[in-house]
């Protein structure tokens, strides 16, 4: 028995011997460029093996003899003849009722060989029933039966299981099956993506993809019962022409696709980046032109592709038509426009005169097409492409064109884009010849995923997208962004020529875009502010992702700044929409929660500066810019010029638009003399007051503020007025306004006495624990009114950035030291202060930030805690004589 | 050998990869993440609705170094991280077990 084992074992290695090297031959022709019948001839070398085994197995004859026989069945790609390098083999073995269980054995003689030799083979052991119940259940089964190809084994039963599934599919389960067909498309695309234009398409899956054929293939089989690719044609399925395209395409994809598995060495359908220089050598892309060949390739590629996309949509219009006939589906046959007509949902030129009469028309079909949502026929698209030329510069210059093209932009869908079809037409170029630097240009990182021709296409789209209510609460914020753009054409030009200035790599291209730009805005037609706002979108159209990402999004100052550049809420708006665009257009690895987030806060922040307007108004920035000079003037002597601007360029509005010139001058020269010291500090004597102005600049560190209040609170100085800043990224500068010490003779004393306790007072937290004793638990007011209590207001809405905390109290001496000390305590950090006193009345405002997270206090029971703890630093209130 | 994960501010990226580049570290993972910790999002209002920022982007950082230089690239991290006035993130270590290399199969302090 053993030697009868061995014998098989040998013969089977035998027959897979033959198999491999009939197949490393094939191959070796197909890769050498002589072999154009490849998939046919792979597959039959294939069939040649399964029959060998079939007719030499002892195990199937007995199987037949007892009256169990069975079929060799090919399926999906194997059973369409189109087998490539790689691709699985896929195997049905099918009884007629009963499965014996000799069939494990038969399966050992025919797979294992194969498997040792590492083929994919897939298989299923099946009787007709079984078959035909899971067929209908599950689609991925049904798409491989509707491609089923009889090998060897018993072909009645092959014939008659056909027969049934034919009269099933076409009888009780063609609605089912043509719905499940057209959903399963939809979620693919969900699934995929558009990969038409990927720079990494995929040759299988994706959109535009081999998959777009075979599901065509699937439809008219299912309709018609059509058996070959051929019949497409006969059975009026596609054109001719469309026939004809469909071969050539299938042809190129099939090829790259072969070629693409014999390198990777594996079923791999994504043509990835690190292949494709490769591939276009060995498809024979040889340097002709100044474009490099890989760009060729793809470009060509992408054609394909593209073609395979325009199939996919004219098979789920055919699906639609037949599944919901009727449901409004009524007046989808004419066509208003002189000289266009629709044939078979296609819409084509009514003859080729009418286009040489009326050159216009070839824009024209374009908007008819993206309004009723018809493709244009093969034949219009060739008419298209071959009539180019007539686009003069008088048709460019006509306004009704002008306002037509506007239009298309307009209606550019993802399911349907007419701007895609427009690009592969040429007729875009046309339209706009600075475009054509950008065709099929690839960025070679890890980051773009399409040609810049296709990405900037993409945006349009998106930017229409927006246009929908669906979606996320994100989504909703695009919507009502995109609904208060008042000149959305600016908007859609802007999306479409965003990265024209990427014709020179070596250059920065927005600048270069938004030069190149220009001309542009002005021949079609859009007015001086308009076009300044189009240069202005394009040239900055990477600062705010860029500062989203790279900025500290919680400081104010990120917000202001981009409120300054941008200048004008609507260029804000615009901005930001084509910013999302630009993000998503390019891939997954621009565009994410994350990106999304970062995005959407710093366009709430900046929009929230803009209407605040203190900040941003066009006021406070002459303002500011005015006193930068002063500031100049008055130091240039001391400091170098430079250093002051930069200086001057980190300091925050806030401070710019609050403190003097003059003022602003002493705490540079302070802040340069500090010089690693913890604080430095001058104290001057105002004018025609006894009060002393203390500045102080030190570094920011938390609690600074709170104790320099408890250190003059301690030594008797009284506070009357007070503010605070930062200044640069890690100091600050407080300015105390103070009555001077009872005792003027040692007054000089007090305050080296006061500069020494607050050294201590930075370096030991417990250093001002006694001055907090001192802090009254009562006080009383002057009798005859009634005192009003004390009164802590929060505001969180007004900024982005800071909770705003208004305490309303009466004056005493400590006051200050007590809130900020129970600021502090409460792990808030003071970044701006408005402290002032008027006659016994207080209100101080303090702008806190959390000390550890460097964002407001955000939730319910956080700002009642602060409250609290503020409140019970504050003694009471008593009317005199209450006690 | 330690693992030094710590999750920063977007925006502190470059100054921790130059401060670790200063020090000899040049290898580094770096993911995108979002934190939901105890600082909760915020939310923002425009034109009446309100948009919540339900959890907040950060950076992580990973690391891997011998014990003796773990103290030095925590400092160094730290410091970067650092925007002077408020607690920016955190660092976690954590002991590893090995490394290989796969190209050459060098493992331990080797394989850094």
């Amino acid at each position: 028995m053993s030697i009868l084992k061995n014998n098989i074992k040998a013969m089977d290695k035998k027959n897979t011997d033959i198999l491999i090297k009939k197949r490393e031959t094939l191959i070796g022709q197909f890769l050498s460029g002589d072999e154009p019948e490849f998939l046919k001839k792979h597959s039959s070398i294939l069939d040649e093996y399964f029959l060998t085994v079939f007719e030499k197995s002892i195990t199937a004859r007995k199987m037949t003899m007892a009256k169990t026989p069975f079929a060799i069945i090919a399926l999906g790609g194997y059973g369409r003849k189109e087998q490539c390098i790689h691709s699985d083999i896929d195997l049905l073995i099918l009884f007629e009722k009963i499965v014996p269980p000799e069939v494990e054995a038969f399966l050992q003689e025919l797979l294992y060989p194969l498997w040792d030799a590492r083929f994919e083979v897939g298989y299923a052991v099946r009787n007709v029933s079984e078959c035909l119940e899971i067929g209908f259940e599950r689609f991925d089964v049904l798409t491989t039966i509707l491609d089923a190809r009889f090998i060897c084994g018993a072909s009645l039963i092959y014939t008659g299981f056909m027969e049934k599934f034919r009269s099933d599919l076409s009888g009780k389960h063609l609605k089912h099956t043509l719905n499940y067909l057209y959903e399963h498309g939809e979620k693919r695309h969900f699934d995929f993506g558009d990969s038409t234009y990927l720079i990494a398409p995929d040759l299988k899956s994706g959109f535009g993809g081999l998959r777009d054929y075979h599901t065509l293939l699937w439809y008219a089989k299912i309709k018609s019962g059509i058996k070959t690719r051929r019949d497409l044609e006969y059975y009026g399925f596609l054109s001719h022409f469309e026939y004809l395209s469909l071969t050539e395409s299938l042809a190129d994809i099939w090829k790259i696709r072969n070629f693409l598995h014999s390198i990777t060495k594996r079923k791999c359908d994504t043509l990835y980046f690190e292949y494709q220089t490769e591939l276009a050598g060995l498809l024979g892309y040889h340097s002709k032109n100044l474009q490099p060949d890989v760009e060729r390739f793809l470009g060509d590629l992408h054609k394909r592709l593209d073609f395979l996309k325009q199939i996919n949509q004219i098979t789920y219009e055919d699906i639609y038509g037949t599944t919901r006939i009727g449901k409004g589906a009524t007046g989808f046959h004419l066509t208003k426009i002189d000289g266009l007509v629709i044939k078979k949902r296609r819409l084509n030129f009514a003859n080729t005169v009418a286009v040489l009469q009326k050159p216009d028309l070839l824009i024209k079909i374009f908007l008819e097409s993206g309004l009723r949502k018809i493709p244009l026929s093969i034949e219009a698209r060739r008419i298209v492409s071959e009539f180019s030329h007539l686009v003069d510069s008088k048709i460019k210059k006509d306004p009704d064109c002008i306002r037509i093209f506007k239009k298309i932009m307009s209606q550019s869908y993802w399911e349907f884009n007419v701007l895609n079809v427009m690009l592969a037409t040429g007729i875009l170029e046309k339209l706009i010849p600075e475009f054509s630097a950008l065709v099929n240009k690839i960025q070679y990182n890890h980051y773009h995923l399409f040609p810049v021709d296709k990405h900037c296409i993409r945006c349009v789209q998106i930017i229409n997208s927006f246009k929908d209510f669906k979606g996320s609460p994100t989504k909703s914020l695009y919507y009502s962004v995109f609904r208060e753009v008042r000149n959305k054409n600016i908007l859609f030009f802007t999306a479409l020529l965003h990265d024209i200035g990427k014709s020179d790599p070596a250059k920065e291209h927005s600048k270069t875009g938004a030069r190149i730009a220009k001309p542009i805005f002005e021949r079609f037609g859009f007015n001086s502010t308009e076009v300044k706002d189009g240069v202005f979108l394009i040239e900055n159209h990477l600062i705010l992702i860029k500062t989203a990402t790279r900025r500290d999004i919680s400081d104010e100052e990120t917000a202001v700044y981009m409120a300054h550049k941008i200048g004008k809420i609507r260029l804000l708006r615009m901005l930001y929409l084509l910013t999302v665009a630009d993000s998503q257009a390019t891939g997954p690895k621009a565009w994410n929660d994350w990106t999304e987030n970062l995005l959407k806060d710093l366009f709430l922040k900046t929009m929230g500066i803009f209407k605040k307007g203190e900040l941003a108004s066009k006021k406070s920035q002459r303002l500011i810019d005015k006193r930068k000079k002063n500031v100049l003037r008055l130091l240039k002597e001391k400091w170098s010029e430079n250093e002051i601007i930069t200086q001057l360029e980190a300091m925050p509005k806030r401070y710019l638009v609050n403190v003097p010139a003059q003022s602003i001058a002493g705490h540079i020269n302070l802040y340069r003399n500090l010089k690693g010291k913890d604080f430095i500090w001058q104290i001057s004597k105002e004018n025609n007051s006894d009060i002393r102005t203390v500045s102080i600049c030190g570094k920011d560190k938390p609690g600074f503020y709170s104790k320099i209040a408890g250190v003059f609170f301690l030594n008797n100085l009284d506070i009357v007025a007070s503010q605070a800043y930062s200044f640069g990224e890690e100091h600050v500068i407080d300015i105390f306004k103070v009555k001077p010490p009872k005792d003027r003779i040692f007054e000089k004393e007090k305050w080296e006495k006061a500069q020494k306790d607050l050294v201590h007072a930075i370096h030991d937290d417990h250093f001002l624990d006694n001055a907090l004793i001192k802090i009254p638990h009562s006080i009383q007011v002057l009798s005859g009114k009634t005192p009003r209590p004390n009164t802590i207001r929060i505001d969180n809405e007004t900024s982005s950035f800071f909770t705003i905390i208004e305490v309303f109290t009466y004056d005493f001496a400590g006051l200050l030291f007590a809130i900020t000390n129970a600021l502090y305590r409460s792990q808030l950090n003071v970044d701006v202060a408005m402290v002032a006193t008027k006659v016994d009345q207080v209100v101080d405002v303090f702008y806190v930030k959390s000390l550890e997270h460097g964002s407001k206090i955000e939730n319910e029971k956080g700002l009642s805690l602060v409250k609290n703890t503020i409140l019970k630093s504050l003694p009471h209130i008593t009317k005199k004589g209450d006690e | 050998m330690k693992k030094v994960e710590a999750i920063i501010k977007p925006f502190k990226l470059d100054d921790v990869k130059e401060a670790l580049s200063e020090i000899g570290i040049y290898g580094m993972t770096v993911t995108e993440v979002n934190g939901y910790g105890r600082q909760k999002g915020h939310k923002e209002i425009y034109r009446g609705a309100e948009y919540v920022v339900d959890f907040v982007p950060k950076i992580k950082v990973e690391i891997v170094v011998s014990d003796e230089r773990a103290d030095e690239a925590i400092e160094t991290v730290r410091n970067a991280a650092n925007s002077g006035k408020i607690g920016d993130g955190k660092i976690f270590i954590s002991n590893i077990e090995q490394v290989v290399r796969v190209r050459t199969g060098e493992t331990g302090t080797e394989a850094l």
